[in-house]
């Protein structure tokens, strides 16, 4: 039997630090590439008529977004309340109550329903909404945004309640809590870090879709006067602008990139400094 | 070599000592657990249990790890419940009263509070921690919950410590006054009696003896049972002995008579320090 050699050794080490600061890198290399070519191609839409005209034909260079930012700011706020309410429910459900046979299946479901591609519930929604009322809708929009929302704050939330120690379940049940109460006073309150970044997942990982809105919201050049109708919105419009030949559509449909990843940034930062300062 | 176990301990002279013991033995029965027995997951943990906790008095399980001495007190107040693998036969009563059946946890687990090993906090203020339970109990002005949060730190020897962090989170307390803090919210909805699952063993010997300290006062009011691994503990505050084994009541007495002349073999052995 021989020692192992002392260099081999180093050198392997090495080798392995060296293989995964690159991938981290290559990670990174992309990412603040990304981040760098929107801002500056963005940044050049910016002007006063991107945040408050209308779409106007390619070539007048008074053509705006301000219809689009609006919707979908109608959208993602009726998705949230459909969404966030009941998918905090299920993933309370599953944590509390669901050790059995039932919560098995729910999980189960969940887990596929996070894997289904978006484009797929967005069919869905057109089946069932739009078929049915004849004609696009915001409100279509809404419940499939919704639909891709469940699953992540269900999953998020019942892991997030699964990290409350058991002694605090059990201290606040031996008081003479009520199951509900001891969940709703204690458990979301120690969780609540982890409950608040789970919602802000699921609203910026919707903020992005495009495919389950083409079907349903449809787009519209007018202002969002209800979501009864086809409304307008960001994601849709950068889909239909980008594709198009016209320089100036382009150029606003880069402006609006940047104003997604700006808005999803802001709210990341946002939590992580109020979420900070309340810890304090 | 064994130990000399045998001797009195100081301070107990013999004269006293009977009087004492008649004093103890007829103490009323607070509880009174009969033909216990319990299950983990099909996995049986506790044998034929039988014990009288005897009011206003304390009584200290010890036993070795693994034991059933937890297992045996999470019974009382029912918290086993909450996990549906764990399952429980025989007869508990609370005051004369069955607590095994369909009874209402929320008024038993008033009557019977419960202090953990680790120092639980709820994730609020210090005060809100303490009003907390006596919200869930009882309707009441402003003024008359500060007055009874005040009053429950005082009976858990806190009250100097807090009263100037009533607003800061509770966590910010150091562990000891964390378990105090435990005790002060137990004790604020009035219970008969207060269940302690190892409640010094996660934190420093100073702190560990203020809580023996109000464990000694609690009894006037109060009816204790004790969970420790720690024989010395139980020999300085216990009233009431039982010697856990297994999952079985391998005596059980007064805690005197168990620690200076135990009847069985195994429980000698455990308290001179032959295994455990």
């Amino acid at each position: 039997m021989r020692r192992k050699s002392r260099n081999a050794r180093k050198g392997l080490d090495g080798l392995v630090k060296a293989l995964s600061s690159l991938a981290a890198l290559t990670g990174i290399v992309f990412l603040v590439w990304i981040i760098c070519e929107v801002l500056i191609r963005g940044a050049q839409a910016f002007n006063w008529s991107f945040f408050t005209a209308l779409p106007a034909p390619p070539g007048t260079e008074r053509g705006g977004v301000a219809g689009a930012i609006l919707g979908t700011v109608g959208i993602i706020a009726l998705a949230s309340v459909i969404g966030i309410p009941v998918g905090i429910f299920g993933g309370t459900y599953l944590s509390e109550f669901g050790g059995n046979r039932f919560g098995g299946v729910v999980r189960f479901a969940g887990n596929v329903m996070m894997g289904v591609p978006s484009i797929v519930i967005g069919l869905f929604a057109y089946g069932v909404i739009v078929l049915t009322l004849g004609h696009f809708s915001g409100y279509a929009g809404a419940v499939a945004l919704a639909i891709i929302m469940l699953p992540v704050i269900a999953r998020t939330t019942e892991d997030m309640l699964a990290l409350v120690p058991n002694a605090l379940r059990e201290s606040a049940l031996a008081l003479g809590s009520p199951r509900w109460k001891a969940t709703a006073a204690i458990l979301f309150r120690a969780a609540k870090s982890g409950l608040i970044t789970g919602v802000l997942l699921a609203v910026a990982r919707v903020s992005g879709e495009t495919a389950p809105l083409l079907f349903t919201a449809l787009n519209s050049p007018f202002w969002p006067r209800d979501l009864n109708q086809p409304t307008a919105n960001l994601t849709v419009t950068i889909f239909n602008y980008a594709m198009s030949p016209y320089q100036d559509w382009q150029r606003i449909a880069w402006g609006a990139s940047l104003l997604i990843m700006a808005a999803v940034l802001a709210l990341n930062v946002f939590t992580r400094v109020v979420l900070r300062e309340r810890k304090r | 070599m064994i130990p000399e176990v045998k001797s009195h301990p100081p301070g107990a002279p013999e004269e006293t000592r009977s009087e004492v013991v008649s004093s103890y033995l007829s103490a009323e029965v607070r509880i009174s657990v009969r033909g216990l027995n319990f299950w983990y997951a099909g996995k049986q943990a506790l044998f034929d249990n039988n014990l009288e906790v005897k009011t206003n008095k304390v009584t200290a399980i010890i036993g070795p790890s693994g034991c059933g001495k937890s297992t045996h007190i999470r019974v009382y107040n029912r918290i086993y419940k909450l996990y549906r693998e764990q399952h429980a036969e025989g007869e508990v009563l609370l005051d004369g009263r069955s607590i095994m059946g369909e009874v209402d946890f929320i008024e038993l687990r008033r009557k019977i509070g419960m202090i953990f090993q680790q120092p639980t906090p709820f994730p609020m203020s210090a005060f809100e921690n303490v009003a907390y339970g006596l919200k869930l109990h009882y309707r009441m002005s402003k003024g008359e919950l500060a007055d009874r949060v005040e009053k429950a730190f005082r009976d858990a020897a806190l009250w100097d410590e807090v009263k100037d962090k009533l607003d800061a989170p509770a966590t910010a307390l150091s562990g000891g006054q964390q378990q105090r803090l435990c005790i002060a919210r137990a004790l604020a909805v009035e219970p008969e009696v207060l269940l302690m699952d190892e409640p010094t063993s996660a934190i420093d010997p100073l702190a560990t003896a203020k809580i023996e300290e109000l464990i000694e006062s609690l009894k006037r009011t109060y009816t204790l049972v004790i969970v420790t691994h720690n024989m010395q503990q139980a020999a300085r505050i216990s009233d009431f002995t039982a010697f856990f084994l297994e999952g079985r009541v391998i005596e059980y007495g007064i805690t005197r008579q168990i620690f200076t002349n135990p009847s069985r073999k195994e429980t000698e052995n455990y308290i001179t320090g032959r295994f455990g």
